[in-house]
């Protein structure tokens, strides 16, 4: 509810108008979704609304780390909000075999431009 | 800037000897004064100490304080600390900023106080300082009040400079948001005192920092200071994201600089509005249209809310590229920020209190 009136506050309009907006709309009406996953939606969309810059933030991050192409082993994560400005890397191996291509696959990422933007990204680069 | 005008002044009785005493009656003489049994200002049975933040304000109480006068600076948890020692000689302040943490930090003890006893202030500040006589202190007086919003009427610089002005190893720090500078001009703190200026372009001025001296008034009462042979201090703090916020802030910083020599400017810093949830539901109360409710916030392990990373060091940066160009050697620190943070901005970051500490008064 504090989102909803620091929006409308923010956007000099009554919080009634934000719950009739499309994108919130599409999802109520959407007859795929049960009601938790609604209310999980909704929320993201007015968090989204109301921390514009940070969500697209997110998505430009995310963008970055679906470009790397990684195995689904290995796991980069933000923090939400992105304080602390690191990036979190996950990743398992049953064998040292597979613990060397795990970390070839990292190295090789390491070097490319994506990560690189990510990290300029975290670091408050251009784009935020 | 607007004259302070107490509906009136409650004085503990025994506070009456002391010179702020003669000095309000002096300056004050149209507002009413109240005197009270011994202590009655403090405990808690007086109908003003009860007051809501706001109203606080127009009541000055004059008492003893009976507690430590010298404290260390809080500063946050997990944040690189400046390792500064702050004097409280009052608690609360005659201005009305929107996103001042008083509002929740004195929310249960919001009394306008200012400290009669002196005296004591100096005794134990003379203890500190002779007894460490191999570390450099910097003491602020700005922490729960502003340091010279009150001075025209209390004359309370006028009791503390000449000691400082005499102590080796401290540098005093004396902040404000106002233009409240003429008993120091006369003085000679022989390089021991700052004084400097909580600094925001006007516009974020006339919206969120009520009852404060305009940007001009402020950058006039620092060139007098100035002129007068006192070393400068400016913190950037808080700064405010808004749309157009980046012209706002360079043409400050430029009349800045066009007003004050900034090799004559001891330290700035810089620091990103911060709230707590607590301070964001009284300022709700006490000010629903501050449009400081709606910046992107986010909230870090310190329990404060800060603008989200990459945008505040966005800022920082900025603020730095514009205080470098007009500035090329000017120290500048970060206030309540972390490790990360630091790198980020400046690329190194103190590896202890003591070490940023030192750094900032280590040209003085």
């Amino acid at each position: 509810m504090d989102w909803l009136e620091e929006i409308a506050l923010r956007d000099q309009c009554k919080i009634q108008e934000l719950l009739t907006r499309k994108v919130i709309k599409n999802i109520e009406s959407d007859p795929r979704l049960g009601r938790a996953d609604k209310l999980k939606r909704i929320k993201d969309q007015v968090r989204r609304l109301r921390f514009p810059r940070l969500a697209h933030t997110e998505d430009l991050i995310h963008a970055r780390i679906q470009d790397l192409k990684l195995h689904p082993d290995i796991k980069l994560t933000v923090p939400r909000g992105l304080e602390g400005g690191s990036l979190h890397v996950e990743f398992c191996a049953s064998n040292h075999s597979e613990l060397k291509q795990q970390i070839a696959k990292l190295t090789e990422a390491a070097g490319s431009d994506s990560l690189a933007e990510l990290f300029g990204l975290l670091a408050g680069s251009p784009g935020v | 800037m607007q004259p302070f005008e107490p509906e009136e002044i409650v004085v503990d009785r025994g506070s009456e000897t002391s010179q702020i005493y003669r000095n309000l009656r002096h300056t004050l003489p149209h507002v009413p004064f109240r005197i009270m049994g011994s202590g009655a200002a403090q405990n808690g049975r007086a109908d003003f100490l009860a007051r809501a933040f706001g109203a606080a304000k127009k009541t000055l109480v004059l008492t003893r304080h009976k507690g430590e006068f010298l404290k260390k600076c809080p500063g946050s948890e997990g944040q690189v600390c400046c390792n500064y020692f702050v004097i409280n000689f009052a608690s609360n302040c005659p201005m009305d900023c929107s996103y001042c943490y008083l509002q929740e930090y004195l929310a249960e003890n919001a009394a306008l106080k200012v400290f009669s006893n002196v005296n004591d202030l100096l005794a134990e500040a003379d203890e500190l300082l002779s007894k460490h006589r191999h570390f450099f202190f910097r003491i602020g007086t700005g922490e729960i009040t502003d340091s010279l919003a009150l001075d025209p009427y209390i004359g309370f610089t006028r009791e503390i400079i000449p000691f400082f002005a005499e102590q080796p190893n401290v540098l005093l720090e004396l902040k404000t948001k106002s233009d409240c500078v003429e008993a120091l001009l006369d003085l000679d703190s022989k390089d021991r005192v700052v004084v400097s200026w909580s600094m925001n372009p006007q516009g974020v001025i006339d919206l969120d920092e009520q009852g404060t001296a305009s940007l001009d008034e402020r950058l006039r009462a620092a060139r007098r200071c100035q002129e007068a042979g006192y070393r400068l201090g400016f913190h950037f703090d808080p700064m405010i994201e808004y749309q157009g916020w980046e012209r706002d802030y360079e043409e400050m910083l430029e009349q800045t600089f066009a007003t004050v020599d900034w090799r004559r400017v001891a330290w700035l810093s810089m620091g990103v509005l911060r709230n707590t949830l607590g301070l964001k539901r009284t300022m709700r109360d006490r000010f629903p249209r501050t449009l400081l409710l709606t910046g992107e916030q986010v909230l870090c392990p310190d329990g404060k809310l800060r603008y989200f990373q990459p945008l505040r060091v966005a800022m920082y940066r900025k603020m730095l590229g514009w205080i470098r160009h007009a500035a090329p050697t000017v120290r500048v620190y970060l206030c309540m920020e972390s490790k990360e943070v630091w790198e980020q901005v400046l690329g190194f970051a103190p590896s202890c209190e003591k070490e940023l500490g030192q750094a900032i008064v280590s040209r003085q």
